[in-house]
């Protein structure tokens, strides 16, 4: 009866395995030349196919400049096409605003195409990329079919570049990933972000270098005189609140950290803490304190935790 | 579903069909019916809810989960303490004996191959185990990744060394502690098993207060937290390797 029951199962889950995949995007203007594919404030899943990340671009004189390429060939290949509709204009610049999947794996479908990134980019999409393919191969299946690291082939300095009549600012940080870039469009007034700012959405911490890095880094973008930001995950603002949520996020995720180890909880304990009410609004919090006490428990132990063993 | 996977499945609705000994899995493992002959033996068991088995719900790193197990709700019943991961190259994580000031509860971090029930069972003095259970969702490959300690350079010099410190609580007191040790299971290709397999807690006059039996599905560098009545018992560690190789911490 139950091998019944399992088989029904198998049976009754292929025509969605068989299923055509595709992504909807639908670019929508956000400010002059600047155009936005919003991601849902979602975890990775199969149901939505990645597709949860902001992945913006300006169309300039000289081409479109794309910021940012999605979480798969397929989502890839979207874009562009997506783009084709919005604009004729050819692809001018890739960048890739840090190395995480959900920003680059899409590099595949305008390998034609400069792609540039930060030098430290490059380097953490090289060592870390494989291991990132096979989480999301895992997390999303077949909308990940054939995609593969496509390392950027361009680096990116700091400072002003100007590309089709729209100044640039390129600001290299670190909050994040280690090496992380920020564009503040100084022609049109809109900050793209990335993932320094998490906006209505946890902001992950599997790379971060320090969450006083962090904040020193949300301090330097707080200062631009922007009209538009675009966070690399959740709705654009034109005030300030983002960077509000960001800082009051990260004060109250070190003070957790600071004083589960000061009590002397184990992992469990720290994970298991009561999220505020006023974080109520932002998406995936428990999980990503979950993850974040993993990733960061052992930095704090280092600090309170003494020499105790006697050597010969 | 893999081939292994849907025999494990077949198996276990074989297993099913015969009677059980105790309890019905509430996890409905395929392995539960093996691990439970092989650990607990013939003696009677329950799935009971006093014995509190946290994980998070996900391992974001399968070479680092941590694992708690808190039977304080047991008393000075609990004799041993037996864990393991299920579907685990290497399933026995440990066997923890508390005896006076120890309380029955421990956190270790481990690793895990794939995703896989994880179990708790409690022994008390009247002879039945009290068993609580979890399921952790892993990308896996914990215990077949390179070692992390082994990467580094002269880690050797550093093998051994204890940090951690006795947090006060109540009116008793928290022991964590991390060990230099890379923890060595075996299944890395051309690194044979090199582990602590021991480790006792001493009060200050050398009596074993507690003794626990280390494997290495328990993570490298272990991290320790231990539970105890009184603010200053439980003042020496005593660790042993499968190379013989002795260590120890004072607090």
């Amino acid at each position: 009866m139950r091998l019944c029951c399992m088989l029904v199962a198998i049976f009754l889950s292929l025509p969605l395995a068989a299923g055509e995949l595709a992504y909807d995007l639908q670019p929508r203007q956000i400010a002059t030349d600047t155009w936005l594919v919003e991601g849902s404030t979602e975890n990775f899943a199969a149901d939505n196919g990645g597709e949860i990340v902001n992945v913006a671009f300006i169309v300039t004189e000289a081409g479109v400049v794309l910021i940012d390429t999605g979480i798969s060939r397929r989502y890839g290949e979207a874009l562009r096409a997506a783009i084709g509709r919005i604009t004729a204009r050819p692809i001018a610049l890739v960048i890739n605003t840090h190395h995480h999947p959900d920003h680059v794996f899409g590099n595949q479908a305008f390998a034609d195409v400069p792609i540039a990134s930060l030098a430290g980019t490059r380097e953490l999409l090289a060592a870390q990329g494989a291991a990132f393919a096979d989480n999301m191969y895992r997390l999303l299946g077949d909308w990940m079919r054939g995609t593969e690291v496509l390392l950027p082939t361009q680096t990116l300095e700091p400072g002003v570049r100007e590309i089709g009549g729209h100044r640039l600012r390129l600001l290299a940080l670190r909050g994040h990933t280690g090496a992380d870039l920020a564009i503040f469009d100084e022609t049109t007034g809109v900050l793209f972000a990335s993932d320094l700012v998490f906006y209505q959405r946890a902001l992950t911490t599997p790379q971060t270098p320090g969450l006083d890095v962090w904040l020193a880094d949300l301090a330097e973008l707080e200062k631009l005189p922007y009209t538009l930001l675009v966070p690399g995950h959740g709705p654009v603002a034109t005030g300030r609140e983002p960077f509000a949520q960001m800082r009051d996020y990260l004060g109250w995720l070190d003070g957790l950290l600071r004083e589960a180890v000061a009590a002397g909880k184990d992992m469990n304990e720290a994970m298991n803490t009561p999220i505020p009410e006023r974080f109520a609004t932002i998406s995936l919090t428990r999980y990503e304190l979950v993850r974040s006490v993993s990733h960061l428990y052992p930095k704090y132990e280092a600090q309170v935790f003494r020499r105790v063993d006697r050597r010969e | 579903m893999t081939i292994r996977s849907m025999g494990l499945a077949l198996g276990w609705l074989l297993l099913s069909n015969s009677a059980w000994a105790g309890d019905a899995d509430p996890l409905q493992s395929p392995m539960w019916s093996f691990h439970q002959t092989r650990f607990l033996g013939e003696a009677p068991y329950e799935f009971d809810d006093r014995v509190v088995l946290s994980a998070p719900p996900f391992a974001e790193d399968s070479r680092q989960v941590p694992v708690t197990i808190d039977a304080t709700a047991l008393g000075q019943e609990v004799v041993r303490i037996v864990a393991w991961a299920e579907l685990n190259p290497i399933p026995h994580i440990f066997t923890f004996f508390p005896t006076g000031p120890v309380a029955p509860r421990i956190a270790l971090n481990i690793r895990v191959e794939q995703a896989t029930p994880i179990r708790a069972a409690v022994l008390t003095r009247d002879g039945a185990w009290h068993v609580g259970s979890t399921r952790i969702d892993a990308a896996g490959g914990g215990c077949t990744a390179p070692s992390a300690v082994r990467a580094q350079e002269g880690w050797e010099e550093h093998l051994g060394e204890v940090f951690g410190a006795r947090f006060a609580q109540g009116d008793g007191s928290r022991l964590r502690l991390r060990i230099a040790h890379p923890m060595d299971n075996g299944l890395t290709a051309g690194v044979p098993e090199f582990f602590i397999e021991r480790a006792e807690l001493r009060g200050g006059d050398g009596a074993v207060l507690a003794s626990l039996e280390l494997h290495p599905s328990v993570s490298e560098n272990p991290t320790l937290t231990l539970q105890l009545d009184g603010r200053d018992a439980g003042q020496q560690l005593w660790l042993r390797d499968n190379n013989g190789n002795e260590f120890e911490a004072a607090f």
